[in-house]
C-alpha cells in the first residue's frame, strides 16, 4: 500500500469504512457505558479499534493507527484481565476523545488533506490509564493476559519438544542451517518458530539460536541481524533439506551445511565451536526443564483445550440451530455498496424514462386512432415503468437508524456537560427516507436536540420541585404519514415562554399582525426567525441566536416544514414534516398563457372559481378574496412571472388555494390541466435562481413546466 | 490460477487483498467477514488458499483455522496478523496455518507468501 497509485481507489473505501466503524464504536461505547453486556461491548470495541488500526496502518496514517493501537491495548487488558476498580467513565471519556480525533482526521482525509493531527497526548492518556489499572490490579502469573502478552503459552512448547523426546526419527545426518528473512517482514521469531515446527516432521531438532524465539519477541532483532541458526538431525540428503527450507516464506538467504563439513569448510574457531555446543546443550536442558514445568500444568491445559474445542463446536451448532443468526449473516453478505453518483444517475434516467413513456403513449400523432393492441402494450409498459420506479426509489431509501443513533452521543455529551439527567427514547428508527434527505436532516436534528436539553429540560432539583421525575425525557420519533415523513422531537421540560417570545418579537419588530390575533403556534414560530434568541446567556451548545432559523432553512431546502407546540411546564414538541423523496412529486399542472406550471399537490388545499362579489381590496389596494368568511390575498401568476395571457379577469380563471408555513393564499391561473407525477429537475445552472421557482420538469408532450416553490411565493 | 478465499471483517482489508491478488494472477473466489462464514464458504467453494484475519467478530481466525483444518487437513491457510499478535500466530501455526503476513503488508511479500504454498 505504499504506492500512491494504489492508494487512490482504496481511499474512498477507507473513509467510508472508518466512518461506519466509528458509528459502531460509538454505539458499542454507549452500551458499554450503560453496562449492558459489558463483555460483549469490550470485545466489540477492542475489535473495532483493531480493525481501524490495521486499515489506517495500510494507508500510512500513523497518528490514527497508533492511537487505535493504544485504545486496543487498553481494551485487550480489560478483556483478558477483567480488572477491578475500573473507572469506566474515565475510559469512556478517553475513548470518546479518541473517536473524535479519528473522526476529525478521517474528515481531513476526506477533504483531500493529510491527517496531520498529533495523537500523542491521547495515546499518553490511554497508556497512563492502562498503567494505573495494571498497578491497582497486580496480576498473578497465571493470568491469561500475562501469558498471552509474554508469549509463554505452555501449549505451544509442548509441541516441539515432543519430537525431541520421542526421538523416533533415525538420525544419520546432522545439519546446520542459517536463515535470513526478507527485510521488514516482521515477526521473525514466529517465522523461525514456524521453521522449527515444520522441520519437526522430518528431523530431530538439536538446537537453535536465538533460543528464546518463543518467549521473547525481541529475538526478532537478533534474527534480523545475525540470522536464525538451527541444528538438526535427519535422514534426508542435503539437497532435499535445502529444497524444503527454501520453501520458507519470505526467505532472503539460506545456507545449509552438514555439520561435519561445517567444522572444516566453515571457518569456525574453537571457542565459537564450543559456544555452539554449549548452546546446544543448554537448549536441550532448558527444553527438558520446560517439559517438567509443563506437566505440572497439564491438567489445567487439558481443561483449557477441551473447552476450546467445545467452544468451536458450540459455535457451529449455534449457527446451525439459530437460523435467524445465519440469515442475518446471509443478509449482510448480500449487501454491496454503490457509489451514490451512480444512483443519482439511475434516478435521472428513471425520470427520463417516465417522461419518454408519456411522450409515446400520449403522442399527438395517435389522436383519434383505433389502437387496441397499442393500448394493451402501452398499459404493460406503464406497469413495468411504475414498478421500476418504485424499485429505483427504494434503492435510495435508507433507514433513519444511523442518524438517530448518533443522537445518543449528543444527548450523552450534553447532559454530562450541563449536569442534567436526560434519557433519550428512540421510536421508529427503521423509517426509511431518501438518501439525500438523510444527509440534510442530521444537522437540524442535532440542533433541535441540543436546544431541548439546553433550554427545555430542567436540572433534576428543579424538576423534582415541580413534581416531575428527576430524569428528563427526550423522545425522538419518526413515522410515515402518506407521502410524508414526520420526525418528532419531544421533551418534557419547562416549555416555551410565550411572554418572552412576544417581548423579543416586539423588540425586533417581527410582529406581522396585532398581538391579540396571534395564535400560540404563530407566537412559537417566531423562534425560527433569523436573529431570534430568548436565552440571555449563551452556552457552549446552543443559544447563539443563530440556529433555529438555520434549522428552518435546512428543512425547507428538502421541501419540509417545522411546527412547534408547547405547554408551559410540560414540555415542547417540534414536528418536522418532509417528503419521502425529493426526486418525484405529485403535481398539479396549471396553465398561464402559453406556459404550464406545476404546483406540488401537497401544498394545494382547494381550487375553485369565484364570483365578482368575493373580490375585495384592502386599504393598500391589494386584491383579496373572501372565502367562507376569511380573507385571502391573491397572487396573479401572470403578473408575478411577467407572462402574457388573455385571462385577466379573476372570475374567468381559476383560484388555487395554497398553504405554506401557517399562511394561506390564492394563486390565480388560467386553467387546471391535470394532475400527474412529475420528475423534479434542478434548473440548469445558466439560469439564475428565480424566486418562486423550485425547479422544472418535462411533461409527457415534451413541454417544460416550471415547478412553483410555494413557500417562496407566500 | 490459484483460487483464494479472503476472510477479514474489514471491507477495506478484503478489498486491498483482492486488488493485490488479482493483479498478480490469483483469483479471489470468495470473501468472508467472520470466521464462521469463512468455514462455511470454505466447505462450499473449496478454495486453494485462505487468507485469514485473526481478530474477527462471531468467530475469530484461530477458531476458524481449527474448524477448517478439521474438515480438510490439507487446507492451506495464511494468517493476516498485526504486530503484537505473535502468540495468536503461533497458535494458528500449531493449528495448521501454513504461514502469515503482518499488517501493514507489502504487496510483494503477500504474493511471495501465497506463491510459496
Amino acid at each position: 500500500m505504499t504506492d500512491n497509485m494504489e492508494r487512490e481507489p482504496m481511499l474512498e473505501l477507507f473513509i467510508f469504512e472508518t466512518y461506519q466503524l466509528i458509528d459502531q464504536l460509538e454505539q458499542a461505547l454507549l452500551d458499554f457505558e450503560k453496562g449492558n453486556k459489558l463483555e460483549d461491548s469490550i470485545n466489540e470495541i477492542f475489535r473495532i479499534m483493531h480493525t481501524i488500526k490495521g486499515s489506517a496502518a495500510m494507508m500510512l496514517y500513523d497518528n490514527i493507527s497508533t492511537l487505535a493501537h493504544s485504545m486496543e491495548d487498553l481494551f485487550f487488558y480489560l478483556r483478558e484481565e477483567k480488572p477491578e476498580n475500573v473507572e469506566y467513565s474515565k475510559i469512556i471519556d478517553i475513548v470518546f476523545e479518541g473517536i473524535d480525533f479519528i473522526k476529525a482526521e478521517t474528515a481531513k482525509v476526506e477533504n483531500g488533506l493529510e491527517p496531520d493531527g498529533s495523537s500523542e497526548e491521547l495515546k499518553e492518556k490511554a497508556r497512563k490509564y492502562l498503567e494505573q489499572l495494571k498497578e491497582s490490579n497486580p496480576s498473578d502469573n497465571n493470568s491469561k493476559y500475562e501469558r498471552k502478552k509474554d508469549n509463554q503459552e505452555d501449549s505451544d512448547q509442548k509441541y516441539y519438544i515432543r519430537s525431541d523426546k520421542n526421538g523416533q526419527v533415525l538420525t544419520t545426518n546432522k545439519y546446520e542451517a542459517v536463515i535470513f528473512f526478507e527485510d521488514g517482514c516482521e515477526m521473525e521469531n514466529i517465522r523461525a518458530f514456524s521453521i522449527i515446527h515444520d522441520l519437526e516432521s522430518i528431523a530431530e531438532i538439536v538446537s537453535y539460536t536465538p533460543q528464546d524465539v518463543l518467549e521473547n519477541n525481541e529475538s526478532s532483532l537478533v534474527i534480523r541481524n545475525e540470522g536464525f541458526k538451527v541444528v538438526f538431525k535427519t535422514d534426508l540428503g542435503i539437497d532435499e533439506v535445502k529444497k524444503r527450507l527454501s520453501q520458507t516464506i519470505l526467505l532472503k538467504d539460506l545456507q545449509v551445511y552438514l555439520t561435519d563439513d561445517v567444522l572444516e569448510g566453515f571457518e569456525i574457531n574453537d571457542s565459537e565451536k564450543n559456544n555452539l555446543n554449549t548452546d546446544g546443550d543448554n537448549s536441550v536442558v532448558s527444553s527438558k526443564e520446560k517439559k517438567i514445568e509443563l506437566d505440572d500444568n497439564a491438567d489445567q491445559k487439558l481443561v483449557d483445550n477441551s473447552k476450546k474445542t467445545e467452544d468451536g463446536k458450540n459455535l457451529e451448532e449455534n449457527a446451525k440451530d439459530n437460523g435467524k443468526e445465519q440469515s442475518k449473516n446471509a443478509g449482510k453478505q448480500s449487501v454491496i455498496s454503490v457509489n451514490i453518483a451512480k444512483l443519482d444517475r439511475l434516478m435521472d434516467l428513471m425520470g427520463e424514462l417516465v417522461i419518454a413513456e408519456a411522450m409515446v403513449t400520449q403522442n399527438p400523432d395517435l389522436k383519434g386512432l383505433e389502437l387496441n393492441n397499442f393500448n394493451k402494450a402501452a398499459r404493460q409498459l406503464n406497469k413495468i415503468t411504475s414498478e421500476l420506479q418504485d424499485i429505483v426509489m427504494s434503492i435510495r431509501m435508507v433507514p433513519l437508524a444511523m442518524t438517530f443513533q448518533k443522537m445518543n452521543r449528543i444527548v450523552r455529551d450534553m447532559s454530562k456537560k450541563l449536569d442534567k439527567l436526560v434519557e433519550l427514547e428512540i421510536i421508529g428508527e427503521d423509517t426509511e427516507v431518501d438518501k439525500n434527505i438523510i444527509e440534510r436532516i442530521s444537522d437540524p436534528l442535532i440542533h433541535l436536540i441540543r436546544n431541548s436539553i439546553d433550554h427545555g429540560i430542567e436540572k433534576d432539583d428543579e424538576r423534582v420541585a415541580n413534581g416531575k421525575p428527576p430524569t428528563g425525557k427526550l423522545v425522538l420519533e419518526a413515522k410515515n404519514a402518506g407521502g410524508d415523513v414526520w420526525i418528532i422531537v419531544k421533551d418534557d421540560g419547562r416549555g416555551l415562554n410565550k411572554e418572552k417570545i412576544l417581548e423579543r418579537a416586539r423588540a425586533n419588530g417581527l410582529l406581522f399582525k396585532p398581538e391579540s390575533e396571534l395564535t400560540d403556534r404563530e407566537i412559537y414560530s417566531f423562534i425560527f426567525l433569523p436573529g431570534f434568541s430568548t436565552k440571555e446567556s449563551v452556552t457552549e451548545f446552543s443559544g447563539r441566536g443563530v440556529g433555529m432559523d438555520i434549522v428552518m432553512k435546512n428543512i425547507e431546502m428538502i421541501g419540509g416544514s417545522v411546527h412547534v407546540d408547547s405547554t408551559p411546564g410540560e414540555g415542547t414538541t417540534f414536528s418536522i414534516r418532509f417528503p419521502l423523496t425529493l426526486a418525484i412529486i405529485d403535481g398539479m399542472i396549471i396553465a398561464v398563457g402559453n406556459n404550464k406550471y406545476t404546483i406540488p399537490t401537497v401544498a394545494i388545499l382547494e381550487s375553485f372559481r369565484i364570483k365578482n362579489e368575493a373580490i375585495i381590496h384592502d386599504e393598500m389596494g391589494n386584491e383579496m378574496i373572501m372565502v367562507r368568511g376569511e380573507c385571502y390575498p391573491v397572487v396573479r401568476l401572470y403578473k408575478r412571472f411577467g407572462v402574457e395571457t388573455e385571462v385577466t379577469d379573476l372570475t374567468e380563471g381559476i383560484m388555487i388555494m395554497i398553504e405554506g408555513e401557517n399562511k394561506r393564499m390564492c394563486i390565480f391561473a388560467d386553467a387546471l390541466l391535470g394532475q400527474q407525477q412529475v420528475v423534479v429537475k434542478a434548473l440548469p445552472k445558466y439560469i439564475k435562481k428565480v424566486n418562486g421557482i423550485a425547479g422544472c420538469t418535462l411533461l409527457g408532450d415534451g413541454d417544460i413546466s416550471l415547478i412553483l416553490n410555494v413557500d417562496e411565493i407566500l | 490460477m490459484k483460487r483464494v478465499l479472503v476472510a477479514d471483517d474489514a471491507t477495506f482489508m478484503r478489498t486491498s487483498l483482492r486488488m493485490m491478488l488479482e493483479r498478480n494472477g490469483f483469483e479471489v473466489v470468495g470473501e468472508a467477514e467472520n470466521g464462521l462464514v469463512a468455514v462455511s464458504k470454505y466447505k462450499e467453494i473449496n478454495p486453494d488458499i485462505v487468507t485469514m484475519d485473526i481478530t474477527m467478530p462471531v468467530c475469530d481466525g484461530i477458531k476458524a483455522v481449527k474448524m477448517i483444518k478439521e474438515y480438510d487437513p490439507n487446507a492451506k491457510i495464511i494468517m493476516i496478523s498485526s504486530m503484537g499478535q505473535e502468540c495468536f500466530v503461533k497458535e494458528a501455526i500449531l493449528s495448521g496455518a501454513k504461514g502469515f503476513i503482518v499488517k501493514p503488508f507489502k504487496e510483494e511479500y503477500v504474493i511471495d507468501t501465497l506463491s510459496k504454498l
